[in-house]
């Protein structure tokens, strides 16, 4: 990979921080230049230096937040912002971040504003523009949704593999990444129904199934740094959802030797081995994503064992919510964490998988997290600036933490209305039930 | 029985009621550990946690003059028969002390070692917690028989916070059990467990709450009474390896729990055995 590309993509820039947020995991170098990133991110301010007083903004905001008010996000007290309108706000930045391609922006940075389209976070996008579009009655989405996957279909490679890295890198196919724009295939076909689109999602998973290792995993060309990761459950969740679209058995079957595999990471005391970030902490957000993988796949392919397992390790996060009253935005093993900052998308997408575990168990415990530290997140959601602040969830708090720093990301936007959507549905579920689903003794 | 009285702050109705009610039993108690009430760790976390209004709401509560009643009323209306005396009314652990003649000893950590040296002094059979800190082992120690707590739901049911809303919302009966403390939340050998039965009477989450605090520091007499008399003994919980404890709960949840008392669905009281 060539030096250019590292600064195009420039990935895992941060200011003063020493670890790296792999989010453009299939681009990420591995051994950064991150003076070099820096100071190309800080050449960005320069040529557009209206962005210093946003940038100033922020930096101010969460200083005073985290000098004098330092558990505030942290607290169990009520926004005065309701679900529906946070909702509606992160939804208008998603749309916002949809460039003329048709793709998503990956992020909004306060140093270089938009970034290019990124197929992996367009991809499994799509999903939340219907799931929006069907909450809210408004077509837009629909449209956007539709303009997204007219634009992942052009960019297919002729072996069926997606490119990872953001739009107008060289493309190289990258499996996780696949797996992702999958989602978003197999929805815009149950949607559209069009030929074309499941003719893509066959090719797609027809090439991750054809790649797939012995053991379940992926590993070599196509995955980062070459070796295998626990997180590419997602991948099976996808797989699993072709399987279900399409009938077809065989993508099960590789879903569920993948679920296999990540299980076998799973530790007795919940933690999960193999994430294998070289380099990189494990950031909360890569535990979710393991989390949500095999916890869908297991719904999916009935897999009770699958369930539980993800239940122990997100019960063990959750005491620490509750005890910490935050979650740490990286791990050490066995859930040890050092680090003082919070990784937001990693609790939103840790709410969904809480969510999800009430549903399928009814412990009113998970609902209770959930409800928390969505109100959490809501704080952190701004609601004046320009475009691509307003509605944005951003990579960490303070925002110089270091998954992400000084930038809203797409992806963090799309896991906070997947969590509000989840909490919407399931309180509305919990109000028709209530009371006579509760054991009530007159 | 040598018992010391541990509260979370000086103006705590509950461990005013508590310590009178131990006294009127005949064992007054010989010592009060009561956390400093305008500690400036415990307002910073409290103005972390709710805010500037609600860290001064705080306050007003702890010396007794919320809801604009005058320095006179018992916000907890229930414990009224216990704070009440001929002259007036007990404001805080002082007025307690000065009547009854024990030492009262403010401390900013229950766990200090100040805080743990002047326990050892007062050489306590039992301590009884009413609220404060998370004991840590030198405190869980130090008394001859154990430190007592009166915890507002059935154990092993519903451990930890929010314990009477959790037990409206999941259908357990509520009440009070008195245990002795361990280094769990809640885990500790059970003396008394009793089920609350005027539960379906009450008219808010607040009153219920308020009931099952009188409630809890009448059994905790019965308790004290009975390992005075050799007739009480602990009996260790059940099922520990399944983890029940509960959080705070979030508003929205508690208005559901709110509702279903007004509704007056709460769980049956087991029939009592002859």
């Amino acid at each position: 990979m060539s030096s250019a590309e590292e600064t195009r993509f420039s990935p895992n820039v941060r200011m003063g921080d020493s670890s790296a947020a792999p989010k453009f995991e299939e681009r990420a170098p591995a051994t950064p230049d991150r003076t070099a990133k820096a100071f190309a991110e800080l050449t960005g301010l320069l040529g557009n230096p209206q962005r210093a007083f946003p940038l100033m903004r922020r930096l101010v905001s969460d200083g005073l937040r985290v000098t004098f008010e330092s558990r505030h996000l942290y607290s169990y007290a009520s926004t005065k912002h309701a679900t529906a309108e946070t909702l509606n706000s992160i939804m208008r930045w998603l749309l916002n971040a949809q460039r003329t391609d048709g793709g998503i922006a990956a992020y909004y940075s306060l140093l270089t504003g938009y970034s290019e389209s990124y197929p992996e976070v367009t991809g499994y996008i799509i999903p939340t523009l219907y799931d929006f579009a069907y909450a809210s009655g408004n077509v837009d989405y629909i449209a956007a949704a539709e303009r997204a996957t007219r634009w992942l279909l052009s960019l297919q490679m002729p072996n069926g593999a997606f490119p990872g890295g953001l739009h107008g890198s060289e493309p190289e196919a990258s499996v996780f990444n696949t797996g992702q724009i999958l989602q978003g295939l197999v929805r815009a076909h149950i949607e559209i129904k069009r030929a074309e689109i499941l003719d893509a999602a066959i090719a797609a998973g027809d090439w991750l199934s054809g790649l797939q290792q012995a053991d379940g995993s992926w590993s070599g060309p196509g995955a980062y740094q070459g070796v295998a990761h626990s997180y590419y459950s997602m991948v099976a969740w996808a797989l699993a959802e072709l399987s279900e679209c399409t009938s077809n058995h065989r993508y099960a079957l590789a879903a569920e030797k993948n679920m296999d595999w990540a299980l076998s990471h799973f530790r007795d005391d919940g933690w999960i081995d193999g994430i294998n970030l070289r380099g990189h902490p494990n950031y909360l957000h890569f535990i979710a994503y393991v989390l949500q993988g095999v916890l869908e796949c297991g719904i999916i392919l009935r897999r009770d064992d699958a369930v539980e397992a993800v239940a122990k390790s997100a019960w063990m996060l959750l005491r620490k919510f509750e005890t910490n009253k935050y979650l740490p935005g990286a791990y050490e093993t066995d859930f040890k964490s050092s680090h003082r900052f919070t990784c937001v998308t990693g609790n939103a997408q840790m709410s969904c998988v809480w969510l999800r575990l009430y549903e399928m168990t009814g412990d009113l415990r998970y609902l209770n997290a959930a409800l928390k530290i969505n109100e959490m997140l809501k704080q952190s959601i701004p609601h004046s600036g320009g475009k691509g602040i307003v509605g944005g969830v951003s990579g960490s708090f303070p925002a110089w933490g270091s998954y992400q720093p000084l930038r809203y990301i797409s992806w963090g936007c799309k896991f906070f209305a997947d969590a509000l959507m989840l909490e919407q549905r399931l309180a509305r579920s919990f109000e028709m039930s209530f009371p006579r689903a509760l054991p009530c003794a007159s | 029985m040598r018992i010391v009285v541990l509260s979370s702050s000086s103006y705590s109705e509950t461990g005013c009621a508590m310590a009178v009610r131990m006294a009127r039993l005949g064992h007054v108690p010989v010592g009060a550990l009561v956390l400093s009430t305008f500690d400036r760790r415990t307002l910073l976390r409290k103005m972390g946690q709710w805010g500037v209004r609600g860290a001064i709401r705080y306050a007003r509560t702890k010396v007794n003059y919320g809801n604009g009643g005058g320095h006179q009323r018992v916000n907890n209306p229930h414990l009224e028969s216990l704070l009440t005396y001929k002259s007036g009314v007990f404001r805080n652990f002082r007025e307690v002390s000065a009547f009854y003649d024990f030492p009262p000893a403010v401390c900013a950590n229950q766990n200090d070692p100040e805080a743990v040296a002047q326990l050892k002094k007062w050489s306590p059979d039992v301590l009884i917690f009413t609220g404060g800190n998370i004991l840590r082992k030198q405190v869980l120690n130090i008394p001859r028989l154990g430190v007592l707590n009166a915890h507002l739901g059935l154990l092993p049911e519903v451990r930890g916070m929010s314990s009477v809303e959790w037990s409206l919302l999941n259908g357990v009966p509520v009440g009070v059990t008195v245990h002795y403390m361990d280094a769990g939340i809640d885990t500790g050998p059970i003396l008394l467990r009793s089920e609350f039965p005027e539960g379906a009477r009450c008219e808010s989450l607040a009153d219920l709450r308020n009931r099952l605090i009188a409630f809890g520091i009448e059994k905790m007499g019965e308790v004290v009474v009975g390992l005075d008399r050799g007739t009480v003994g602990p009996t260790p919980q059940s099922d520990l390896e399944t983890d029940r404890q509960f959080f705070v709960m979030h508003d929205w949840l508690r208005t559901k729990a709110a509702e279903k008392l007004a509704n007056g669905c709460v769980a049956a009281v087991a029939s009592p055995r002859e």
